[in-house]
């Protein structure tokens, strides 16, 4: 039984935890790279399944789901936290299917075979207490955070089947993922890279600088010369903070212009996202972008600055995930894959 | 049962309860024939349950009724793999029959509860024709106090466009009757568009009434939105690649296959819209992307 220290522990750990996550979200702390969001998160409800109390993998799972009620409330703007909530989800309903050695894990999904089929209401309820159910699940989440540490590697190993030399390759702001991905592809090729600036935060300039340190010739230029630029352009890379389960993504505030002006010239369009940054939201009407004043000129003007775009799955050619390319259509596959349905809503 | 009874029965299952789907009301017909079965051998059973839903398309030619019989047949199929014996096989056939139907009469139920969230407040929706699915989203959505506004289609030769405008009046939601001619001219106002389905095809297109691949091209002209609302046991094994491919026992009605000659007279009652115009599905399954769709029937019929 785990004593009240290490209760207190946990609580601390997750309080501080959920004010980190505010703290980025609203500028005033370090913004975090969502790998390590999803990195801490993971190691946190890693720490969650070790130290609660709880008899039965319905308990967990209970646990678990508040928990993370509260941090994407915390911070709605960062999807991978409730990913990675609902990978774990996952996770304890396969260990908790397996450990009552039912074959039916594939079936776990609503579809018309199972409607045709089921001989009874499903009373799953996860009720039924398992000894091997705690350390199977925290085997799997060590096997999750493994596959974490590796996707940035993965994506860039790619690099040489897609980057020729003497392209011009374009991309937008910053992204981790495709600086690694330009970076692996330069040791063997050459070519040149043009990147947009991407007001008001010019993160563009930043990795304009990190790409030329490692030998990349690079070109900065300002929103409003992409479209220019196009023509000369043969690809484009991009990062994003979220993929949608309709394919379509949430990118940072100008990437659906440089979307448009790629579809415009027939100029491929690139997406690197790791598997973490799937999420099953689609696109409401309503859709939040953050707002926030960015200056006031005059007392009467507003300027607002929206901090993420929505593209459309028609603007986008290929996929690069961890586990290889895929078309925008086959999302909703890999989302089936890793997310259970009745997860989507936390 | 001959072939009188059961037709008998199909009305007036449909009599009883016009809100129910004509698929819904096909399979308890095909349910309360295996009942009343005397066949011998599971054999005999396919054979007169093949012949059921043949008579049932005679009456009723949708789309909606033979995916709803195709099912049921493969119902029974999957059943009788697991017991070898018939009359336990007819006693389990009748239970999951039961329950099935209690399962799909919920289909609608789940549909409108996905679906309402991306009718935002404001907003202004165009939908054709008359369809329940439709109609039980957009009440969903008045009683989550939604304020919207809604444009439907005439929809001739059948005027059933009004119907729908009749029951969206009483359900105090502004609507207004537009020509089928004057979608064109109305998509510039309209935030989104929402329309049933009678039958789903392999491709992830739909087979609806005429005039729904007409709007389905305007808006993809202009952008807007495209949704379609359907249950799951729409689900239906055909592939058109084209409006020729639609055979043409689901274009007219009944009546019409019967006593003209000359079908090329006619006018088509139905219309296939290609995957590549529709933005999402709303099913009981979940959100489909359209080719999310052709998934499902494999799972299914593999």
């Amino acid at each position: 039984m785990p004593g009240p220290d290490k209760e207190t522990d946990l609580t601390e750990r997750i309080e501080a935890f959920l004010f980190d996550l505010n703290r980025g979200g609203s500028g005033a702390g370090p913004l975090r790279g969502s790998a390590e969001t999803a990195r801490e998160t993971t190691a946190l409800l890693r720490r969650i399944t070790a130290q609660a109390r709880w008899s039965s993998a319905g308990d967990l799972m209970e646990i678990i789901r508040n928990e993370g009620r509260r941090m994407t409330a915390a911070q709605p703007s960062e999807t991978t936290v409730g990913n990675m909530i609902r990978r774990v989800l996952k996770i304890i309903r396969e260990e908790y299917a397996r450990s009552r050695g039912s074959s039916e894990e594939a079936d776990q999904q609503e579809s018309l075979h199972k409607l045709l089929t089921s001989g009874g209401v499903s009373d799953e309820n996860f009720r039924q207490p398992f000894a091997a159910l705690k350390p199977n699940v925290i085997e799997a989440i060590n096997e999750l955070l493994t596959e974490l540490e590796g996707t940035t590697d993965n994506i860039a190993m790619q690099a040489l089947e897609h980057i020729h030399s003497n392209e011009v390759i374009m991309t937008i702001g910053r992204s981790r993922t495709v600086e690694a991905f330009l970076k692996d592809a330069a040791r063997k090729r050459k070519f040149h890279v043009i990147v947009a600036e991407c007001a008001p935060f010019c993160q563009g300039h930043e990795m304009a600088t990190s790409l030329s340190k490692a030998g990349i010739e690079t070109t900065v230029i300002t929103d409003a010369a992409i479209f220019a630029v196009m023509s000369r352009v043969n690809k484009v890379i991009i990062g994003t903070q979220t993929v949608l389960a309709n394919g379509g993504l949430r990118a940072v505030n100008g990437t659906h212009t440089l979307a448009l002006a790629a579809k415009h010239h027939s100029t491929p369009l690139i997406v690197c996202a790791p598997m973490f940054k799937l999420s099953p939201q689609v696109r409401r009407l309503s859709f939040l972008s953050d707002f926030y004043r960015y200056c006031e000129i005059l007392s009467k003007v507003n300027v607002h600055c929206p901090v993420f775009d929505y593209v459309p799955p028609e603007l986008i050619t290929l996929f690069i995930s961890n586990i290889g390319g895929h078309a925008p259509s086959y999302i909703y596959r890999l989302m089936s894959e890793l997310y259970h349905p009745e997860d989507h809503e936390l | 049962m001959n072939e009188e009874e059961l037709v008998e029965y199909f009305r007036a299952q449909m009599r009883k309860d016009p809100d129910m789907a004509s698929a819904v009301a096909a399979i308890r017909t095909l349910l309360e024939f295996l009942k009343r079965d005397k066949g011998e051998t599971i054999l005999g059973l396919r054979e007169s349950l093949k012949w059921a839903t043949d008579c049932l398309t005679g009456e009723d030619s949708s789309v909606a009724v033979s995916s709803g019989g195709e099912l049921f047949l493969r119902f029974i199929s999957l059943t009788s793999l697991e017991h070898q014996d018939l009359s336990r096989c007819k006693k389990v056939m009748e239970e999951r029959g039961e329950l099935f139907l209690e399962k799909i009469s919920m289909s609608r139920t789940k549909v409108a509860k996905l679906c309402h969230t991306f009718i935002k407040d404001g907003a202004k929706i165009l939908t054709h024709s008359y369809s329940r699915v439709v109609l039980r989203v957009l009440e969903k959505a008045a009683a989550e106090k939604k304020r919207f506004s809604v444009y439907v289609t005439e929809s001739q030769p059948d005027s059933a466009g009004r119907q729908m405008a009749e029951a969206l009046r009483k359900l105090n939601v502004p609507v207004t009757v537009v020509l089928d001619a004057a979608v064109g001219y109305v998509l510039e106002k309209v935030d989104l568009v929402i329309v049933g389905a009678e039958g789903v095809v392999e491709s992830g297109g739909i087979i609806n009434k005429i005039g729904t691949y007409q709007m389905a091209v305007c808006s993809k002209a202009h952008n807007k939105p495209f949704y379609v609302v359907a249950e799951s046991f729409k689900f239906v094994r055909l592939y058109p690649l084209n409006q020729q491919d639609v055979p043409d026992k689901f274009k007219y009605k009944a009546d019409t296959l019967k006593t003209v000659q000359n079908l090329s007279e006619e006018h088509p009652m139905i219309d296939y819209t290609p995957p590549s115009l529709i933005t999402l599905l709303f099913t009981d399954l979940g959100v489909l992307t359209p080719s999310a769709v052709s998934d499902e029937l494999i799972k299914l019929y593999l």
